[in-house]
């Protein structure tokens, strides 16, 4: 199966081209423009009220590299990466399922999966700590049902973070998810399925390589944010570890008023997307030829 | 795991599957709601039930304004970005330019930014600019890290399509934008709702970006909400996500009805 | 055809939008904004004010002095009327961003007790106008610790570890630190941060929540039976149940004071004043007293509380010192790096 990327017609393409400059100008102006800050911000030093003085120093390039901040790193890399592969294996089924439903189920469950998040973050996440705090919910329940005789400790553990993160990223692995999956031709599941091909072979084979870009595009969107992410951990866990993103806001809007080292921890994490995202990018392309 | 390659059996599971997923996505928004009608002000536990959180939200006129203020920008958000997300998706499908890489990673950036980064940054280009702030400013940071969301489902859904479907359509005569317009436009369309959604959803609920490009009179909802809840969370702000989650529902109704009626036998 | 369908869902929503946008900008009247704490100011008084004077007024909430300062260096946004805490009042005024006030338009200023007029940050309040006080004591569950907790060593004890939650504050704690061994709490230098260390990395260990936010939550909750919090959330807590007891730590203790103050930016200066003037009015800074019990440093509106109010020992502990946080600057940062080190460490 052939995946249909590229061949993008050259020759009526050129008709088209200058359609690109309002995407490109909007990238420039409000994306480029306030990295380029970023990047200025980041030699700088500051004044005792953390203003910015613009005096060219690496001092805070060296600070990022400490132990201390490469440790917090890789915690929030990890807690991103566990999020990410627990939202595919729950969004997997959930997108194919809606993808295969009639036309106005499809959009009936693609509001279901979105509405909770209608309502405040704030408000939903008090929502989980009613649910898992000592005197909860869930504990009532398991102790009614006689499974616990003392109350659990949920909240306030990594395991609330976790949870908390997988319920917050959730629809952006469902949705792209969807959004290719509903392409995939029955046809073609019939048919490896007429050829013996048990579910999980067809899976593996057939659905896989048709929704990867789906996968990639929300993985994308799950593993990145994921990894700034803090409210949760303040909020579920109780805000005992510092995560990335804890560190940069207290550079920006906290007690250490540190512009210049809260942008070098952002320019050096923007790099290392930037670096990583056009690697695999460059594969991608390779092997899709 | 025999039993699972009967396609209806499969269809069985994955259905299941997905109503314990949704079960899991509604269970702290049942908690929420059921809240709302709590006498108590703490919220700690369940006292009685009352109406009296509603009938404070109407008397309420800050949060009233800052309610339209959100849907305001969330649906100007969400219209612009499906425009520049779902074009650029096609633009940079279909064309191959130098430097058409770094134009992807730019689009990635804003979904990398922390939040607080895209805020300061958007925050110090507007102060040097002298552009003053208010909605407009706003819904430009919402559009900044909402259409790249649009634009990676777009660009997913494109990859898999026929590429003779445009080919065909242009060789008939259709103008490249046409052709757009009537083949794959409708072809992407699981796609645009998808990042409608995505665009919408993250607009409403955004904070920390809305915090730094909005002037007093701009306030979203959330950033009203972040402080009410800091001095006391409060059954007011249950009932207020309730009657969100109430209108949404209630705009689904709504929209289904309207394609019953416009899909009578004249079509659409 | 097709094509029309993703935008059906948002069109009902959008033509509500549309109306109300118009709705609102045929609204003009003369405007003041204000730049505060969360939710801090309360409706009524913002009510109350605009009923009076017919002066509109956007409000616009921050969560931390700090981030509020952000903004207003950043530029954007002019404010007329801001609320440091005492510290950044102090740099604020160093720095020249705020406005002497006009005491000729304060006509109720001896309202304020004497003991907050003359503080460092401002003394003898030429730019700024107290708002609320208060303090950062413990809180104790008795109905689950019954062992008397007089300071931060009851307090931070191996038997209590997993039971506290303390203010998500790291000048906070490394101040308790400092006062318990009898240092000065704004002498934040290199050496005496490297004697507060051990203390402080043996303390947080024992800490189940940080959150500056809401620190009654887990305490409410039952997640925590001690905590060390802002005075205002404490008598929220005794409010809601007298098993909560607040004592100020026989080590020392801080008060602090939120202040209000206009910037050097500011447009409408003369309602800023009149803002000011209303708030001075012992029966409206009443109400900022019912929302939210800190202590109140206006002596009239202090008379018109209730007794149950005036008797909370949170809101009214007995209080003999007023050592402020002095603004440390750059030293800041340093608490910041050690503290963030301490949490890392597993």
């Amino acid at each position: 199966m052939r995946s249909g990327a590229a061949t993008p017609t050259r020759a009526s393409g050129s008709r088209t081209g200058w359609l690109l400059l309002p995407l490109a100008g909007w990238l420039v102006a409000f994306v480029l423009a306030p990295a380029l800050i970023l990047l200025v911000i980041s030699f700088a030093t500051r004044d005792d009220l953390g203003r910015v003085v613009f005096a060219f120093s690496l001092e805070n390039y060296g600070r990022v590299f400490d132990p201390v901040y490469l440790g917090i790193f890789a915690r929030s890399v990890g807690y991103a990466a566990l999020t990410t592969v627990l939202c595919i294996a729950l969004a997997y089924p959930v997108a194919w399922h809606i993808a295969r439903l009639g036309a106005p189920w499809r959009q009936r469950l693609l509001l279901l999966v979105m509405i909770p998040f209608w309502t405040s973050f704030l408000i939903r996440t008090y929502a989980w700590i009613t649910i898992l705090k000592q005197e909860g919910l869930l504990n009532g329940v398991l102790r009614h049902a006689g499974l616990i005789a003392a109350p659990l400790e949920f909240l306030y553990t990594p395991g609330a973070v976790v949870l908390g993160l997988v319920y917050a990223y959730l629809p952006f692995m469902i949705l792209p998810l969807y959004a290719s999956a509903e392409k995939v031709e029955p046809s073609l599941i019939e048919a490896a399925h007429d050829l013996g091909c048990g579910p999980w072979r067809t899976f593996a084979t057939i659905v896989l390589p048709l929704t990867r870009p789906g996968l990639a595009a929300g993985v994308m969107m799950v593993f990145v944010p994921a990894i700034g992410m803090f409210a949760i951990s303040d909020l579920m866990g109780g805000a005992r570890v510092p995560m990335l993103g804890n560190v940069i806001q207290d550079q920006f809007v906290g007690q250490a008023r540190d512009k210049p080292f809260g942008a070098a921890l952002g320019v050096v994490f923007l790099l290392l997307f930037l670096v990583s995202y056009a690697l695999l990018r460059r594969r991608a392309e390779v092997r899709l030829g | 795991m025999r039993w699972l390659s009967s396609p209806r059996c499969f269809r069985f599971a994955t259905g299941s599957w997905t109503a314990l997923v949704l079960a899991f996505l509604h269970l702290p928004i049942v908690v929420l709601v059921a809240y709302s009608f709590n006498t108590s002000r703490l919220n700690v536990r369940w006292e009685g039930f009352t109406l009296r959180w509603y009938a404070e939200i109407w008397s309420s006129p800050v949060l009233l304004r800052a309610a339209v203020n959100s849907l305001v920008v969330a649906v100007l958000t969400a219209v612009i970005s499906v425009v520049l997300g779902t074009l650029g998706a096609w633009l940079l499908h279909r064309h191959r330019f130098r430097g058409r890489r770094w134009l992807e990673a730019l689009v990635g950036l804003p979904i990398a930014m922390p939040e607080i980064i895209l805020g300061v940054s958007l925050l110090l280009l507007f102060s040097t600019l002298a552009v003053p702030l208010g909605h407009g400013t706003v819904v430009v940071a919402h559009v900044t890290f909402c259409f790249p969301f649009v634009l990676l489902t777009v660009r997913a859904r494109l990859q898999g399509l026929d590429p003779a479907l445009e080919e065909a359509a242009l060789d008939l005569g259709a103008t490249p934008l046409r052709a757009f317009w009537l083949v794959i436009a409708p072809a992407l369309r699981p796609a645009i709702t998808a990042g409608a959604l995505l665009a919408f959803t993250l607009s409403l609920d955004e904070v920390i970006v809305t915090y730094f490009t909005a002037s007093p009179g701009a306030a979203t909802l959330p950033l009203r909400i972040f402080g009410l809840a800091r001095v006391g969370l409060n059954p007011m702000l249950n009932a207020l996500s309730t009657l969100f989650v109430g209108a949404a529902v209630l705009a689904v109704l709504l929209a289904r009805d309207q394609r019953r009626t416009s899909s009578g036998p004249a079509g659409v | 055809m097709h094509l029309r369908r993703p935008f059906r869902l948002l069109r009902p929503s959008l033509a509500a939008a549309l109306l109300a946008a118009t709705a609102l900008a045929a609204r003009a009247a003369e405007k003041l904004s204000l730049f505060a704490w969360s939710e801090y100011v309360p409706a009524r008084v913002i009510e109350g004010f605009t009923r009076e004077t017919g002066i509109q007024v956007d409000y616009e909430t921050y969560a931390s002095g700090e981030e509020m300062l952000s903004k207003l260096l950043t530029g954007g946004a002019a404010y007329d009327l801001v609320q440091p805490p005492d510290y950044i009042a102090e740099a604020m005024i160093r720095n020249k961003l705020l406005r002497p006030l006009d005491a000729g338009r304060l006509t109720r200023l001896d309202q304020i007790a004497p003991e907050v007029r003359a503080l460092p940050h401002d003394p003898g309040m030429k730019y700024t106008v107290p708002y609320m006080t208060g303090t950062v004591g413990i809180v104790v569950n008795t109905a689950k610790v019954k062992e008397p907790v007089r300071g931060y060593r009851d307090l931070f004890q191996e038997k209590y570890r997993n039971r506290i939650v303390v203010v998500n504050d790291n000048r906070e704690i490394v101040s308790w630190a400092l006062v318990t061994l009898g240092l000065d709490q704004n002498a934040i230098t290199p050496a005496n941060l490297a004697r507060a260390r051990p203390l402080v990395a043996e303390w947080i260990k024992l800490v189940k929540v940080f959150d500056s936010d809401s620190p009654k939550t887990p305490l409410l909750n039952g997640d925590v039976d001690l905590g060390v919090v802002w005075s205002g959330e404490a008598a929220r807590l005794i409010q809601e149940n007298p098993k909560f007891t607040y004592v100020l730590p026989v080590e020392g203790y801080h008060p602090f004071v939120d202040v209000l103050a206009i910037p050097t930016t500011a447009r409408n200066v003369a309602a800023a004043h009149r803002f000011l003037d209303y708030l001075l009015r012992p029966e409206v800074a009443k109400l900022v007293s019912d929302e939210f019990p800190y202590t109140n440093p206006n002596l009239g509106a202090r008379r018109l509380l209730t007794p149950a109010q005036r008797a909370n020992p949170a809101s009214y502990p007995p209080m003999t010192a007023w050592n402020t946080f002095r603004d440390i600057g750059r030293a800041a940062a340093d608490i910041d790096r050690m503290m963030t080190d301490l949490k890392n460490r597993p």
